[in-house]
């Protein structure tokens, strides 16, 4: 009986402290603030926090030294977490007391419609941002008011390097199964997996694991669809839909290559850091990946590493740039947006193409002839020559990575077919855009 | 499992209790047992009841665990039984119950009864192999295995040294043997612990009832079935409660070695809930999902101790 009442006693107390909604009242930042903004810094001593992953952050790095020897006064704090933890956490960090005042902006996710980061657009005006960067660069971190369509609206991240995924190849196995030039369309390409497969060779390699399948999709999909029409779907904007020819194109041609022998039969058990370890040992003659892995792949197939945009008329990529935010709780917004405008000076730009990303002002990037970077620049220029830059699908909704994932691996395990693959992942889709 | 060995080492103790609760009725001395449980029992509020309630009440709310929440009534408790990758996670979970428990306290009730039946000078070191998955932490375990069933790991390179390379696949990527295959992995780890539990309970069974068996003509089977399993019922029931626990509230080994896939061929409550509050910032669905999962737990716990209760 005591024990019941002191049960009772304890159920009141936790009913009493949780008794309301949970999470923060709505529009906890207030208004945002309006007016001009102050350029440049000030005398005044100022330390502002940078949060990032190893990946992304292997360029900041540099940058800040270089920043911080411009501008003795500002002393700018450097932290990483690995991309799982990071996304993860991110939120939750930004809400905290403890708050960066520069974070690397992975995703839009919830990050926006929950008030967390700054809306830039005072700064890209002042700074001339929209001059600096093609506007398909920009877009990307433009956010609507619903907080969930992408493509037009504030702006909240400036870029920092951007990557790109397209279709590396081993240059000594692919002249060796006869490919004499690179294939210039689906079809060209189909053959050319054709011939690799004649000559013993793995023609595609892949590891889906972690859902990379996904990029090969949303490559076929896109360069028959146009890039203007898939960006539309990534960005969340009314009326877009997954069901395409060019996606449908896609989802079968992949079960096709499954079926054809030109995928590794272990595709689903092989993430994507052993599937670039085979690809260097030569395992495959051509590989969907984006430049994140060119350093590692230059390294160990020199010169037999090549790269081309996916194989189509006009050239598409899928592509997003490192991109960094400004905390709503920043206490010194003003210096952190200049750092921000920092990130296209020349000396930024040479440090973030020598981490492998391509940088705002394509000048700083000088590739020795020959490499697979050269390759990479090369299908970079193409690519945005025909305004073909493309967000990745996986970040189309907070939860499109994880749907993408099982039902890529359904697919290529043949538990499913094109009609319910296309028909899934429009439907999660819909839960955030419809 | 420290109660059921206290009880059986010590039956003179119980008896003193029992005086001692018959010569002192004092009024003031009914509060006095509270005050010894008191420091247990706030600890237990605070961090085991109270977060209960709390996740229970988030259960209610759209909440991404951050913005405003908005009353979502029973919706995400219908999307739980509704989801498709939901559902499964709940199924997978009990079809752990088979790897978890039902083999390793078969596994581990021949082995104890081989073990006890024959004096091996070798018992101290064969115990201490049996036990040993049990102390390892379940994400090195994870990670060990996850290498073991890899595409050229040691499993596949010994089928193909006995001419079996057909065989050999990405077992971790394969939709039909992902899921045995991580079940595996709690057969190993919980034979161990059954197979002590049930060996410390084989101990304390009256030796004489072998005996009388052994007079009467009973084979070692029948004594098995007869004397030993009954004699057990306690530890089974014991080594049946750990088991189901771990195998309904799995977390680690699943999440290091799959993530729930491929498809969601793996996926178990545990790792939905993480992902639910961590990608896809649905906490009210993922607390509905946690409140369903103890639930379940608690009535397979009271399911279980009223079979294993002495008749």
């Amino acid at each position: 009986m005591k024990i019941s009442r002191v049960l009772a006693g304890a159920v009141l107390v936790a009913l009493c402290g949780t008794a309301c909604a949970p999470g923060a009242s709505k529009e906890a930042s207030g208004a945002e603030p309006s007016g001009p903004v102050k350029k440049g810094v000030t005398d005044e001593k100022v330390t502002l926090k940078l949060v990032s992953t190893p990946e992304s952050g292997a360029a900041v790095k540099s940058v800040i030294k270089a920043f911080e020897v411009k501008y003795p006064q500002v002393t700018i704090e450097y932290e990483d977490n690995s991309v799982d933890d990071y996304n993860k956490a991110l939120n939750l960090s930004l809400a905290s007391d403890q708050a960066p005042d520069i974070a690397l902006l992975n995703s839009v996710g919830t990050t926006v419609k929950d008030g967390l980061v700054l809306d830039l657009s005072r700064y890209a005006k002042a700074y001339d941002w929209d001059k600096t960067y093609p506007s398909t660069q920009l877009n990307q971190w433009r956010v609507a008011e619903d907080g969930s369509t992408l493509g037009t609206g504030g702006l909240y991240a400036a870029p920092a390097g951007f990557s790109l995924v397209g279709v590396y190849y081993n240059k000594a196995k692919a002249a060796k199964a006869g490919i004499t030039t690179p294939p210039a369309t689906l079809e060209e390409f189909e053959d050319a997996l054709a011939k690799a497969k004649k000559a013993g060779e793995l023609p595609l390699q892949l590891g889906n694991q972690q859902g990379h399948a996904s990029f090969a999709i949303q490559l076929i999909g896109q360069s028959a669809d146009g890039a203007e029409k898939a960006a539309q779907w990534t960005f969340g904007q009314k009326g877009a839909t997954f069901d395409t020819p060019g996606n449908r194109t896609a989802a079968d041609r992949l079960t096709a290559w499954k079926k054809k022998g030109y995928l590794p039969g272990s595709a689903n058990g092989t993430d994507l850091q052993t599937a670039v370890d085979k690809f260097t040992k030569g395992r495959g003659v051509y590989f969907v990946d984006g430049n994140w892995d060119a350093e590692k792949i230059g390294d160990k197939l020199g010169k037999d590493a090549g790269f081309i945009a996916f194989p189509s008329p006009k050239a598409t990529a899928i592509g997003t740039s490192v991109a960094y935010a400004i905390s709503s709780k920043s206490k010194n917004a003003d210096a952190a947006a200049f750092f921000l405008d920092f990130l296209h000076s020349p000396e930024a730009s040479a440090a973030e193409f020598r981490a492998g990303f391509m940088p705002a002002d394509l000048t700083a990037a000088k590739p020795q002839d020959g490499t697979v970077m050269k390759d990479i620049v090369t299908a970079w220029g193409r690519v945005n020559e025909d305004n073909g830059l493309v967000g990745f699908n996986n970040n189309a909704t907070a939860t499109m990575n994880d749907k993408l994932t099982a039902t890529t691996q359904e697919l290529l395990a043949n538990r499913t077919d094109t009609d319910g693959f296309v028909k899934a992942i429009q439907d999660e889709w819909t839960k955030t855009h419809g | 499992m420290a109660d059921t060995l206290v009880r059986t080492e010590r039956p003179a103790a119980s008896a003193e209790a029992r005086r001692g609760a018959v010569a002192a009725p004092h009024r003031k001395g009914r509060f006095v047992p509270l005050l010894y449980v008191a420091p247990a029992l706030v600890f237990y509020a605070l961090f085991v009841i109270a977060p209960w309630l709390h996740s229970f009440w988030i259960s209610f709310w759209n909440w991404n665990g951050i913005g405003a929440a908005t009353w979502a009534g029973l919706s995400n408790y219908t999307a739980v039984f509704e989801e498709p990758a939901l559902r499964a996670a709940l199924t997978h979970a009990f079809g752990f119950i088979v790897f978890y428990t039902v083999v390793p306290v078969i596994l581990g009730l021949i082995l104890a009864a081989v073990t006890s039946a024959v004096p091996w000078r070798a018992m101290p070191v064969i115990r201490t192999i049996i036990f040993l998955p049990q102390i390892l932490p379940l994400v090195a375990v994870g990670v060990v295995w996850k290498w073991i069933y890899g595409e050229d790991g040691p499993l596949n390179q010994m089928l193909r040294a006995v001419g079996l390379g057909s065989l050999a696949r990405a077992w971790l990527g394969d939709f039909t043997y992902a899921f045995p295959a991580v079940g595996l992995i709690g057969t190993w780890v919980s034979t161990g612990l059954c197979f002590l539990l049930l060996l410390a309970g084989i101990g304390k069974i009256e030796p004489s009832l072998y005996e009388a068996a052994r007079l009467d003509g009973c084979g070692r089977l029948r004594e098995f079935w007869h004397i030993t399993v009954p004699g057990l019922r306690k530890e089974i029931g014991v080594a049946c409660n750990v088991t189901v626990i771990s195998a309904l509230a799995g977390f680690d080994v699943v999440y290091v070695m799959t993530g729930g896939g491929p498809g969601y061929s793996t996926m178990v409550p545990g790792v939905q809930v993480y992902q639910l509050v961590f990608t896809a910032g649905r906490v009210g669905t993922a607390c509905a999902l946690a409140t369903v999962l103890s639930l379940i737990t608690c009535a397979a716990m009271y399911g279980l101790n009223r079979l294993s209760r002495e008749r």
